[in-house]
């Protein structure tokens, strides 16, 4: 059973009236595995696990959970997942303690110890009324919700919109919980310092196709290194160097983005009186900028 | 029910919205938007008052017939209670008035509230109103520019109004002096409003829309009941002077028009109004003036599922559904003998048996109000096929539908409580009307009433089906296709009944193919259709639904 991917989608398609929400996604994420989905607003993240949980109909393509058809064996497939979504709804009339009743009820699994103790670790009141929840309230809900029944798959949209950062922190500690044992996480974001905390692979959507999938470190090197230099006297004029895509001159201080060999701008900074250099990874932020900057020009990988 | 998205307070970049005050946003938006509907309306008001003179000429032709009714109705006590009083119904004036006025005043006052509450309350809800009082103005300056909106949307509907009548009144047929028809024209809106004044006040005093709007439509019906009590001829005609629709029906338009009612019209909507605007200048956005039970103990007695949620969010709507009718059935049943008694007059038993209800005495008074009974049940049956849709387009399916609960199951469990409470509402009706016809000395069979009263049930067996098929193939046409069917049953039948409309049209109301019972027997084969309809309809609603998209805002 460990060989089956715990998420499978062939040819996925999604259309509405002409516009194309998702194009022939093929996704695949094992057991164990914490996958961050990565896009910016309308890309598709959001239609993606819509299509995963049978909400909406694909328009071809297949999904498969746990070995098990999206759509035909639905109940079987959202026994075993539990999903939290970034615009939580519930009832304005129940109480926190009734949503969480019910939501385990229909569950059919809540692990109840684990869920008080989510109450008290989330700082949530029970006691309210849905309707006197503000937003980040409704979605401790949910999250509790779904984190206490001891999913093996958890999908996650935009889970973190409207929590504090104290809540975030709790909210990081329980999925690095869940996966230390051996839970699946598929985290739909456009927070990439969560996804970067988190997750082992990445996937990043654009206009509903996915353009990039990998580890942090395989997609790294898509991207340039950002230099930053300070100079003796004014900063020289390093554009023309080969290898560097751009730099930017601020009196004494350039930064610089480099792809490819260090080499050249090495020895054009060796002549000119470098005080200080300084060389870092990319963030995920930028890497993320480069995937869609280069978007409509050249694709990242070419260079 | 279309979902606007905030266009006017950030529209800010085209030259057209460059010389407008940001501080008027909230006036030129609710305007627009009650303006459209007003004059949708206005067509609509005109258009019955039109026709139902135009008919009168071609039903009652001869001075004689005219003579006729006017002796028949223009003193029975049960038309009188039902649809106002009669005078002058020898003239297509009189006639015309008493057909269409208090039944078109009642559709304004539900325009009114509904729209005042979807304004005000409704806009708070969904968080829009936030954005605007982020603007220049504040709650109790924005809730006064919407009150000038919605005032602007009730002079609409009267202008469209007023303007065909005064067109329309030219031709003899019809014959209505202009100077008549813009005072008509008034008297048809003054129940919109002031029941968009009484909105816009339970808009400040209730946390939700759907309670706004309950407040004012219970107030409505008290409005109501307390006018057909004081015109029922019980030495309690005082009354009219303390209930809203009691003014409206002082002004007689068109037969001996007054303009001292409109007296205690302008006060009230003058002090509802403002009374309205200081309490939200009062309160905190988002809050409500009366408390607001935000905390409460658990009781899980009935979450265990998604048939038990089912209950539990029905179970409001539901105790004040059955206290409507109870409160109806039981006025409706004292009032059924004396009332009984003075139907007299081929003219009568005619009307009546247009309206399905044969026969003499309280049984055929109470075959009419068995037929309002069953339109507040269609009513109820609409009400949950669109809180079905809003279920659905709020988001509140997904947490059911991703956990075990199937799309069947939530669907078929939904329909199941709700035909299991409106057969609740039916047989609580015939037992309070059984037990005030009891109680006003009215010999009928208490089954015979009791059994009358589930006879109601049919039509909105009917209403429910359509409206589910609606929901499984189009949602978001569900709730304007649903309230359209019970609108238009209502119109073919109450309206038609007086004649004047073509056989295969009445068939196609729900209200004309169920019998007029206790006055006649049940019309079995009716029912058997109708309910087989419902059956059917939702069978395919149901399968559409499990093939389709979840569709959310």
């Amino acid at each position: 059973m460990t060989d089956t991917p715990v998420i499978r989608t062939r040819g996925l398609t999604k259309r509405y009236r002409g516009t194309d929400a998702l194009v022939d996604l093929d996704l695949e994420v094992s057991p164990g595995e914490v996958v961050g989905y990565l896009g910016p607003n309308g890309a598709g993240k959001t239609t993606t696990i819509r299509l995963l949980l049978g909400l909406i109909r694909p328009t071809s393509g297949t999904a498969q959970l746990f070995g098990l058809d999206s759509l035909q064996d639905a109940v079987a497939v959202h026994r075993r997942l539990a999903y939290v979504s970034g615009e939580p709804s519930l009832w304005p009339n129940l109480t926190g303690a009734e949503a969480l009743h019910l939501l385990g009820q229909v569950q059919g699994t809540v692990d109840v110890p684990y869920r008080d103790d989510l109450v008290e670790r989330f700082a949530l009141d029970p006691s309210k009324k849905v309707r006197a929840y503000s937003k980040g309230n409704r979605q401790k809900v949910v999250l509790i919700a779904a984190l206490a029944s001891r999913p093996d798959l958890l999908v996650l949209d935009e889970p973190t919109a409207g929590l504090d950062p104290l809540m975030v922190h709790e909210f990081r500690s329980c999925v690095l919980e869940a996966k230390g044992r051996g839970r699946t996480v598929f985290l739909s974001s456009h927070l990439l310092s969560e996804v970067e905390a988190l997750c082992d692979r990445v996937g990043v959507l654009s206009e509903g196709r996915l353009i990039e999938m990998g580890t942090l470190a395989e997609m790294r090197h898509l991207s340039a290194v950002t230099v930053e230099v300070t100079f003796e006297g004014d900063a020289p004029d390093l554009s023309t160097v080969d290898g560097v895509l751009s730099a930017s001159a601020n009196g004494r201080h350039a930064s610089l983005q480099v792809r490819g060999s260090m080499e050249p701008l090495l020895k054009v900074l060796a002549t000119s009186g470098v005080r200080q250099l300084r060389s870092r990874e990319p963030s995920l932020e930028e890497l993320f900028l480069t995937l869609y900057g280069d978007h409509d020009g050249a694709s990242p990988h070419d260079g | 029910m279309t979902v606007d998205v905030v266009d006017a307070p950030v529209a800010g970049t085209g030259a057209a919205s460059a010389g407008r005050s940001p501080a008027s946003v909230v006036l030129r938006r609710t305007a627009r938007r009650t303006i459209r509907s007003g004059a949708a309306w206005g067509y609509v008001f005109g258009a019955i008052v039109i026709s139902s003179a135009w008919s009168y000429s071609g039903i009652y032709k001869t001075p004689a017939q005219r003579t006729a009714l006017a002796t028949a109705f223009g003193s029975n006590r049960t038309t009188i209670a039902l649809f106002g009083p009669a005078p002058h119904l020898d003239t297509v004036a009189g006639f015309t008035v008493f057909k269409t006025f208090l039944t078109l005043t009642l559709v304004g006052a539900v325009w009114g509230l509904l729209t005042a509450t979807k304004l005000l309350r409704g806009e708070e809800d969904t968080g829009r109103w936030e954005l605007l009082l982020s603007g220049a103005t504040t709650r109790g300056r924005a809730t006064a520019q919407a009150l000038v909106g919605l005032l602007a949307g009730v002079t609409a509907l009267w202008a469209v109004t007023a303007l065909l009548l005064v067109v329309a009144g030219r031709s003899s047929r019809v014959a209505i002096a202009p100077g008549a028809g813009l005072f008509f024209a008034l008297s048809l809106v003054a129940g919109a409003l002031m029941f968009t004044a009484v909105g816009a006040l339970t808009s400040q005093l209730s946390p939700t829309r759907r309670q706004a709007a309950g407040y004012a439509g219970a107030f409505l019906g008290v409005s109501y009941a307390l006018r057909l009590v004081a015109d029922s001829g019980t030495g309690l005609h005082w009354l009219v002077w303390c209930t809203p629709v009691g003014w409206v029906e002082g002004l007689q338009p068109l037969t001996s028009p007054r303009w001292l009612p409109f007296v205690p019209i302008v006060a009230f909507v003058v002090v509802v109004g403002a009374v309205a605007v200081r309490l939200a200048a009062a309160r905190d956005i988002g809050s409500s003036t009366l408390p607001d039970r935000d905390r409460a103990e658990p009781r899980l007695r009935l979450l265990d599922g998604q048939l038990g949620l089912s209950v539990r969010l029905l179970r409001p709507t539901l105790v004040a559904w059955a206290a409507a009718l109870v409160v109806t059935g039981l006025v409706f049943g004292l009032v059924a003998e004396g009332a009984g008694r003075s139907l007299s007059g081929s003219s009568v038993r005619d009307v009546f048996s247009r309206l399905g209800a044969s026969g003499s005495g309280a049984s055929a008074y109470l075959g009419v109000t068995f037929l309002i009974v069953a339109v507040l049940l269609a009513f109820t049956a609409a009400t949950q096929v669109t809180a079905a849709r809003s279920e659905e387009l709020e988001g509140r399916l997904d947490p059911l539908l991703t956990r075990t609960v199937t799309r069947r199951s939530w669907l078929a469990g939904r329909l199941l409580v709700a035909v299991v409470a409106l057969a609740t509402c039916a047989t609580l009706a015939g037992l309070a009307m059984s037990a005030g016809a009891a109680a006003g000395g009215a010999h009928l069979g208490a089954a015979t009433v009791v059994g009358a009263g589930l006879n109601t049930l049919a039509p909105s067996v009917c209403v429910l089906g359509l409206g589910v098929l609606v929901f499984g193939i189009a949602p978001r046409a569900a709730a304007p296709a649903v309230y359209a069917v019970v609108a238009w049953s209502i119109l073919v039948d109450v309206v038609g009944g007086f004649g004047g409309i073509d056989h295969w049209l009445a068939d196609t109301s729900v209200f004309h193919q169920m019998a007029a019972a206790p006055s006649v027997p049940p019309n079995w084969q009716a029912i058997g259709w109708m309910v087989a309809t419902g059956l059917i309809a939702s069978a395919a609603g149901c399968a559409a639904f499990v093939r389709r998209d979840l569709q959310d805002a």
